[in-house]
């Protein structure tokens, strides 16, 4: 199908979502909440834009881009005037949330913001709860962590705070997804530690390198069906050893 | 029309390692942090050498296990490639394969396996002895070619345009 | 066990007529109202001393106790009716019990004192009907309330129960059904307005199975009951309005999503459906026409945001009660991904009556856009406080004056705050547009659940305004940044408001603030929270900039830019005031003019509700 994004005709499938054909078209719209892993979800608000139809007699309203299915003839601003001034609004309010996160003071100063407006949080931390790290630990599986409160007081974390409740495998996929770095892990020789819990270590059976923590290769053995003893080498020495292998195959 | 395939013929590999350099040069976007080859040869024994890359699976094991179907078969080139926008580095993939040849790439924290280079592979372009051949069949009986030399650094760098951020 | 199922619609009818022969050795009934508010006031003591009284008369056959659902004028509960006259006795307590039964029952005497005065006229009214807050009501919905005992299907099939859903099966197909809800107009009466027949319509279509049907019970707005005392009053209309709409969709599975705080909303609806689960109208092979659909009862945990359709769905996955976006309706794709039709507790109530009457009959009542009835909790500063059920169409100032009976103590009135928390104010010249759905939206309030808490001149409507701002931003989920970081920004704002700070220019970044969360925000609790501060900006502008630019909060309110102080010629020094206040603030002897020393005092105001010679004042 075809529809008009800031001027331009652009081909979509159907089930695509606007934010999806714009990115592909290089037209930009800014997401914070967004990931292409995950489930879109709506949450940050900032990839607003103004949509109407020759349809809708003149009719036109803000949505988000990332949830909004594409649809014949649909025509998109991206970055009209409106739009501008409510995504600046959206980032004011996030200034005021993570006033230290650097990725909210960069995006803020391209919409001409070099301080929040409003009251800043009092001890903020980097978190704006996109809830990046909930979704992907659903997906991966684990769910082990939950945005916990609600409204200002909401949280992400484990369930009730407490160890015994951990269904963390320590597979670090909410720190890489985390947008703004709040999310931090830690890693030695011996431990891994993430969540407020301290992961021990598999090594490589040949080089000794580390492989990831008993949790997490148990998990992923339940998940795909692989056997433990998969996971007693290294990539690099497994293809060491799979190089041998086929080396000496006799036809 | 048969379809195009990389052929993998230890007995001729003599693990000069141009295929990993020449792979490393394709897949480099910033000079200055140069790519992990996705290929590697091994000298298994003083008479025995070999290479090691993916065999794209017809049921990959990386492809399954992957959480976000970042992992996904290229209809035209045959090859499983990764999503890097989707992957979020969780590396069940690394562990699933059973023969070690989908791995991260430590410096730039990212996952890297044999694409084939988009249906011309570079390691096979400047194999000498045609251990590494893409083709339709193999060829049976190959005379040691004349490959020409690695192209200069810069050249290369700038055969591939460097990928978005 | 006996077969009690009907399993056929002329059984029902033989039930019905048996029902009623048995009825006609009509005998006196004293119905007390059960409701909440009446069991609050005591209902379950006076019935036993009814049943006492009774028995220590000897006329336990002779008369019979029937304890009801909601009669709707909760402020004089608990309220007791001697059936067939319709003689209205309020505020009764167990002692009035032998009274009423010795006098009235036997002797045919009115008890006085227990009768109902009209605060304006002075009168003495004797029966419910004449009583105003009755006599100007069209109780359509809650008329039945009244005549039943909520927890038996007998009383319902008699007064005409389950007749509708018989005829629907008999003679109608689903899609006729559904044209007779688009005829009648009906709108959901949660707080959208959007057409049910519409909406019953498109999830019939839609493709997918199972198809679900989905009652929202979670009423949440401060003050606003209605839907809690249908469930308590009447849950079988709400179960055979689910069953009609389940025949018309094609849906075999429905969800009542109820408030774990309606204890006896709860236990009644449960009743009602196990009632109706024996008489074959709830499970397999309803009426024996091969259509089976069953109810199951959800308790929510008392989120105000799971009264919201997605995040009321969400709750019933069991996942977190967050919103979603809605640009796929939830009648294509809503509980687990699967068409549902989700309407609330009065719009299920409404579709036993439009089958029953037919649709030209049930839009006779209503205006143009809006038919029928509704329901509203009316609050506040008004004499008559409770449920009333008037036509689509009526005037606030009849709601508020007619059947409200006016402001208390005639102070003058200020304002009507409509549709709950997330609603607008409204001032007086509002009081003269006709309240429906298209007209309160254009005025910038909305329907909502239908909320209406009147305001004199007593309330100061920044306060008001920040009052539903913190309500809003404690219940907020949280989920989008506009409205998690918006009211907590806009409740800061207008405490700075209340404090007299912030200057004029405040007021435009309110507004400002106010545009970004009605155009960002994820789900209706957002972008319709702004609706009180901008209604109360619009109307009552002024006494934002009384607070703002002198420092004064007009109706006494605001503690920060108020003192409390003696008027000495009023003061008989008599200590009262002095005792009363809780941080010591009054100094002076007795029979000497007091004193209140502001820096201590809090502005409480106790000293002021407890000065019989008006001889305190505030500025």
């Amino acid at each position: 199908m075809q529809l008009s994004i800031d001027g331009k005709s652009v081909t979509a499938q159907t089930g695509e979502y606007i934010l999806q054909v714009a990115q592909r078209n290089g037209i930009e719209i800014p997401a914070l909440c967004h990931h292409p892993a995950v489930e879109p979800s709506g949450a940050c608000r900032l990839c607003m834009v103004e949509i109407t139809h020759a349809d809708w007699g003149g009719w036109k309203g803000l949505v988000t881009a990332c949830l909004y299915p594409v649809q014949e003839g649909l025509i998109v601003s991206t970055a009209n005037e409106k739009v501008r001034k409510v995504r600046a609004g959206v980032l004011d309010l996030l200034l005021a949330r993570c006033p230290e996160s650097e990725l909210i003071q960069n995006l803020s100063r391209q919409y001409g913001i070099e301080k929040t407006s409003f009251i800043p949080r009092p001890e903020p931390d980097l978190c704006i709860l996109c809830g990046l790290c909930v979704r992907i630990c659903e997906k991966i599986g684990a769910s082990a962590i939950s945005t916990i409160g609600r409204g200002i007081d909401k949280i992400v974390s484990v369930p009730y705070e407490t160890e015994e409740n951990y269904a963390c495998i320590g597979c670090l996929a909410c720190a890489t997804i985390c947008p703004t770095g709040e999310i931090t892990f830690t890693q030695d020789e011996q431990t891994r530690s993430i969540w407020g819990r301290n992961f021990e270590l598999v090594y490589c059976e040949d080089c000794g390198i580390a492989i990831g923590t008993p949790e997490q290769l148990k998990h992923y053995s339940e998940r795909s069906g692989l056997d433990m003893s998969y996971f007693t080498k290294c990539d690099r020495c497994r293809n060491r050893e799979a190089a041998a292998r086929f080396a000496r195959i006799t036809f | 029309m048969v379809k195009k395939q990389l052929f993998v013929t230890p007995g001729r590999c003599t693990a000069c390692r141009n295929c990993e350099v020449a792979c490393s040069f394709v897949h480099t976007v910033n000079p200055m942090v140069p790519a992990e080859p996705r290929v590697r040869a091994y000298i298994l024994s003083e008479t025995e050498n070999t290479v090691n890359l993916c065999l794209q699976c017809e049921e990959a094991a990386c492809q399954k296990v992957c959480p976000v179907e970042a992992l996904n078969r290229n209809e035209r080139t045959g090859a499983i490639e990764v999503d890097l926008e989707r992957c979020i580095r969780c590396m069940m993939c690394t562990i699933a394969c059973p023969f070690g040849n989908i791995q991260i790439d430590v410096k730039l924290n990212e996952i890297i396996k044999c694409d084939l280079c988009d249906g011309d592979p570079a390691c096979a372009k400047f194999c000498p002895t045609l251990a590494l051949e893409y083709a339709e069949t193999p060829n049976p009986d190959p005379k040691p070619r004349e490959v020409a030399p690695l192209p200069p650094v810069p050249w290369m760098l700038f055969s591939k345009p460097p990928a978005k951020k | 066990m006996k077969n009690s199922k009907l399993t056929s619609p002329e059984k029902l009818a033989r039930l019905k007529g048996k029902l009623l022969k048995q009825r006609q050795k009509q005998r006196p009934i004293i119905t007390v109202c059960a409701g909440t508010a009446c069991v609050a006031c005591g209902c379950v003591p006076l019935t036993a001393a009814f049943r006492e009284a009774l028995k220590e008369n000897g006329l336990e056959d002779k008369i019979e106790i029937r304890t009801t659902g909601c009669h709707g004028f909760c402020e004089r509960g608990p309220l007791v009716v001697l059936q067939p006259e319709g003689i209205f006795y309020q505020q009764v307590k167990p002692a009035d019990a032998k009274s009423i039964i010795e006098q009235t029952i036997q002797n045919g005497e009115l008890v006085e004192k227990l009768l109902y005065r009209d605060p304006q006229t002075k009168q003495v009214l004797t029966h419910e009907k004449d009583i105003p807050f009755y006599s100007k009501q069209m109780r359509l919905i809650f008329g039945m309330n009244g005549h039943m005992d909520p927890t038996s299907i007998h009383d319902y099939i008699a007064l005409g129960g389950y007749a509708a859903l018989a005829r629907s099966f008999l003679e109608m197909q689903p899609e006729d059904i559904i044209e007779e809800v688009k005829k009648s107009g009906l709108r959901g009466r949660g707080g959208g307005g959007f057409l049910t027949g519409k909406k019953w319509a498109t999830c019939r279509k839609a493709p997918g199975e199972p198809k679900y049907i989905i009652c929202n019970a979670d009423e949440g707005d401060p003050g606003a009951f209605m839907d809690r005392s249908l469930l308590e009053g009447n849950p079988h209309a709400v179960v055979e309005g689910m069953i009609i709409g389940a025949y018309a969709i094609g849906s075999h599975d429905g969800y009542v999503y109820v408030r774990h705080e309606y204890p006896l909303a709860v236990k009644n609806l449960n009743i009602a459906i196990e009632a109706a689960r024996e008489f074959g109208l709830l499970g397999e092979n309803i009426f024996s026409s091969g259509f089976d659909f069953d109810i199951k009862v959800s308790r929510g945990g008392g989120a105000f945001v799971c009264g919201e359709s997605t995040a009321l769905m969400a709750s019933l996955e069991g996942k977190i009660g967050e919103p979603r976006a809605k640009y796929i309706h939830t009648v294509t794709s809503g509980l687990w991904g699967k068409p549902s039709t989700l309407n609330n507790v009065e719009t299920w109530a409404n579709v036993p009556m439009i089958i029953e009457k037919g649709a030209d009959e049930y839009a006779k009542v209503g205006t143009e856009g809006s038919k029928g009835t509704k329901v509203f909790a009316l609050t506040g500063k008004v004499n008559n406080t409770g449920l009333v059920e008037v036509p689509m169409g009526m005037t606030l100032r009849e709601i508020v004056f007619d059947i409200g009976g006016g402001i208390i103590e005639n102070r003058p009135f200020k304002a009507v705050q409509t549709g709950g928390p997330s609603g607008g104010c409204l001032p007086e010249s509002a009081l003269d547009m006709p309240v429906d759905f298209d007209t309160l939206t254009e005025i910038g309030s909305m329907m909502g659940s239908g909320g209406l808490i009147v305001m004199d001149n007593l309330t100061c409507m920044v306060d008001l305004a920040k009052y539903f701002i913190h309500f809003l931003q404690e219940e907020s989920c949280g989920k989008c940044t506009p409205c998690r970081e918006g009211l907590r920004q806009l409740h800061h704002m207008l405490e700075k408001v209340t404090r007299g700070e912030g200057g004029v220019e405040i007021l435009d970044d309110i507004e400002r603030l106010c545009m970004v969360m009605e155009n960002a925000s994820l789900c209706a609790l957002g972008s319709s929270a702004p609706n009180p501060v901008m209604s109360t900006l619009k109307y009552f502008r002024n006494e934002y900039l009384a607070h703002l630019e002198e420092q004064r909060c007009p109706a006494g309110v605001c503690k920060d830019l108020i003192t409390y102080s003696v008027i000495e010629e009023n003061c008989t020094g008599c200590v009262v005031c002095k005792r009363a206040c809780p941080v010591d603030a009054i100094e002076g002897e007795k029979k000497e003019v007091h004193k209140i020393n502001s820096d201590i005092c809090t502005r409480c105001g106790i000293c002021l509700a407890v000065c019989k010679f008006d001889a305190i004042f505030v500025e």
